[in-house]
């Protein structure tokens, strides 16, 4: 396989706007990193910072200027002198201008007068979204063998709610995270969390003690991606069938453009072929289908998280509303029942403690004749 | 932008009309100084433009602002927005409230023009430009990206052409633009052509009688010179000494618009008008928007490489895949990547040290012969 992505060498892997400010066109990862290697010096890239008198040194012989303008020079460009207004009053940065002539911060006032007027301080959003700026803080690795290479490619990935979910949300990502060039495909299956994975299938009312043993993930291990015309399989266990195959052979039938086949685990993002912005698919447990994003790849710099054990590192996580039980409406639905004598509603959600002390007796018999699965909530991940 | 949706305005239009104000304040001073930007950047208070935002904000709103101001940073932009835009991205990145600060994402196919303005400035003796400049990179202020901005598929409400303030665009070679070999080429074809019927229609005998003769022969070679006459001047005009390296340049007047190598660079292509012949047979069909930049450049080596940049990425669209791909994809209201901008830009820049060649300029040259063919 690399030998045939290798002879891609002809084409410039310069990404540029297939749909401007949408998506790129098709490059090659790695022949993409090795474009900007070459362009920059060691320097430029390194995680170390230059000294500043050194630049300043380097910078005065490279323009054959003297001291005195490079002083000058300086005092000139310093952005401390940026601040607009006078030293001794520190400007109020919380809150918005009053007078300003900036479109930006009329805007800002009008919506921060409207936000006073509903008298709501913070919402769960905001205040989420503050811990999730914490997440973001610089962690520094102890060994240097845990230290992310100098040049290495970063990715940033977005992952998407499958179609099914009933409030499916095409706007905002399920999760987004952050993985570098030599990562495989296989490690961002596994730092794909989907509650399809955790479902248990089956009908469990009489032996409610042994059901969450096996999820659908242990049960059902094939999966793939799918990146500009190739199905990357997950062929990493025995189990593993090759999925794409049904998908292949039709498309052959139905005279579709030829697909391809690859291995998840043997594929590195370095590797890909791919459009920064475009969707793309994962598909597992049979049906359960995300789209796939590649917002972003760039270089790693000096204030990423350096530690290579925190990657796959997610960024973003969606958090949505969790079903609760129907009798406490305090914990999480755990069980799912139907034809339920004793339930307000068919189908309906228990938790486990509402469930157990309504349907069994104290001996852990079974009363009447419902039927129950177990539930397992999409908030399970929050 | 998020936060800015509920309200009639995106955030980044409101940036950009922002950005637009500052910037367009920057243009009348006709300097490229960085004394007199923050001058302008004092008295409009535009760093507190990041003041007010919520925690959870700054972030966001960094990586918005520092998105918008990096479009006039790069071309089309003339030289001295470029400047502009290279100020605001310093005065910004230093403002910002994000800790660590946001940064810059700039895009590798941007990164030949950025150096390319660089030695500009190098050349031209700004040294608080290239100081600025250095200085950025220096703090580690950009990320080296794929793209300027990330990308998630996503089409923004009220999202138009990214339009661009007409002023700002760098127009001092639209004479040249017009006049172009691909228009010298078809009109001398016309011309020919229409001198042939004519002749066709009389006998040999009558071929000297003036009614034959009323069209005017030398039209392209004049119109050609006229041109060429035209840059000359533009270029005396533009020719301004490049101030001393005695001191940090203090005021100057004009000069940021036009940079002697841009100006050197179209000097070049005229140089190719000039030494291409007439009235034989113009190239066969190709895609119009192809023709211009390959015409205009032919027989050298520049060519070749251009053409490889310029080449526009889209396929023809035939593939089941790529329909389905059209029918997924955001309707037809989405602007293509003009690949009209591009090609003027690029004539502007004709650079014999550009990015592709001083690497693998070889590759380049024996690249392009197979993609001509297949293109
Ligand atoms: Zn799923
Ligand atoms: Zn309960």
């Amino acid at each position: 396989m690399a030998a045939s992505r290798t002879t891609m060498e002809n084409e410039d892997n310069i990404p540029e706007y297939e749909y401007v400010d949408v998506n790129t066109n098709v490059f090659h990862i790695g022949s993409f990193q090795s474009e900007w290697l070459k362009r920059l010096s060691p320097q430029e890239w390194s995680y170390q910072q230059q000294d500043e008198t050194e630049f300043d040194a380097n910078f005065a012989k490279d323009m054959q200027i003297n001291a005195q303008t490079m002083d000058a020079l300086k005092s000139v460009c310093s952005y401390d002198s940026l601040c607009c207004h006078p030293e001794e009053e520190k400007p109020d940065m919380e809150t918005v201008p009053e007078d300003s002539i900036l479109r930006t911060l009329l805007q800002r006032k009008k919506r921060q007068d409207y936000k006073a007027s509903l008298k709501i301080h913070k919402n769960r959003h905001d205040l989420y979204a503050e811990e999730l700026d914490r997440l973001t803080v610089v962690r520094k690795p102890d060994t240097v063998t845990d230290m992310l290479p100098e040049g290495e490619i970063i990715l940033t990935i977005n992952i998407y709610y499958p179609a099914v979910f009933d409030k499916f949300n095409y706007v905002r990502p399920h999760m987004t995270l952050l993985m570098t060039g030599s990562h495989t495909l296989a490690e961002l299956r596994d730092a794909i969390c989907c509650v399809s994975d955790l479902q248990v299938c089956g009908e469990f009312s009489n032996t409610p003690d042994v059901a969450p043993d096996f999820t659908s993930k242990d049960l059902y291990k094939s999966a793939f991606f799918f990146f500009e015309g190739i199905f990357y399989n997950d062929m990493r266990f025995p189990e593993c069938q090759d999925i794409s195959m049904t998908i292949i052979e039709w498309a052959k039938s139905h005279n579709f453009p030829p697909y391809s086949q690859a291995g998840m685990e043997d594929t590195r993002f370095s590797d890909l072929k791919v459009k920064v912005g475009f969707p793309y698919l994962y598909c597992h447990q049979g049906d359960c289908e995300h789209l796939v994003i590649i917002t972003d790849v760039r270089l790693t710099h000096r204030d990423d998280c350096l530690d290579k054990k925190f990657y796959p590192l997610l960024i973003h996580k969606h958090r949505i509303a969790t079903q609760k039980c129907a009798v406490c409406h305090i914990f999480i639905g755990r069980w799912f029942t139907k034809n339920d004598q004793f339930a307000p509603s068919d189908p309906c959600l228990f938790c486990e403690k509402c469930f157990r002390m309504l349907h069994y007796d104290s001996e852990g018999k079974k009363l009447g004749n419902f039927v129950a699965y177990p539930y397992v909530d999409r908030g399970a991940f929050n | 932008m998020a936060f800015d949706g509920k309200f009639r305005r995106s955030g980044s239009e409101l940036v950009k009309l922002d950005c637009d104000y500052l910037l367009g304040l920057f243009q009348k001073t006709e300097s490229v100084r960085f004394e007199v930007f923050t001058k302008i950047w004092k008295e409009t208070k535009f760093s507190e433009i990041f003041h007010g935002t919520l925690v959870h904000e700054n972030r966001p709103f960094s990586r918005l602002v520092l998105r918008v101001a990096y479009t006039y940073f790069v071309p089309p932009h003339s030289f001295q927005i470029r400047v502009g835009g290279l100020y605001l991205l310093y005065c910004l990145y230093f403002s910002q409230r994000a800790s660590p600060p946001e940064k810059i994402h700039i895009a590798l196919k941007d990164w030949g023009d950025v150096k390319k303005f660089e030695r500009d400035a190098v050349e031209a003796h700004h040294y608080d430009i290239v100081y600025i400049l250095r200085q950025l990179m220096h703090t580690k202020a950009f990320y080296f990206s794929a793209m300027p901005m990330e990308l998630s598929f996503k089409k923004y409400k009220n999202h138009q052409a990214p339009l661009r303030c007409e002023k700002f665009i760098e127009r001092a070679s639209r004479p040249q633009e017009l006049i172009s070999i691909e228009l010298l080429d078809e009109l001398s074809n016309v011309h020919s052509h229409y001198d042939k019927l004519k002749g066709s229609v009389f006998s040999e005998s009558e071929h000297s009688s003036s009614s034959v003769n009323l069209i005017q022969k030398d039209l392209v070679p004049q119109l050609r010179s006229t041109v060429v006459d035209f840059h000359t001047w533009q270029q005396k005009r533009s020719c301004l000494k490049p101030e001393d390296d005695s001191c940090v340049p203090v005021e100057e007047s004009g000069e940021g618009t036009a940079s002697h190598e841009e100006t050197n660079k179209r000097a070049q292509l005229l140089a190719s008008i000039k030494t291409k012949a007439y009235g034989q047979a113009t190239e066969a069909s190709k895609s119009r928007r192809h023709r211009q930049v390959e015409l205009e450049l032919s027989n050298s080596v520049e060519a070749e490489t251009l053409n490889n940049q310029a080449r526009p990425n889209f396929k023809k669209r035939t593939s089941l895949k790529s329909r389905i791909c059209d029918s997924v994809h955001i309707s037809g209201d989405i602007e293509k990547a003009t690949p009209k901008t591009t090609v003027i830009y690029r004539l502007v820049t004709v650079d014999s040290e550009g990015p592709g060649q001083t690497e693998g300029g070889n590759k380049d040259v024996q690249n392009s012969g197979g993609d001509k063919d297949t293109g």
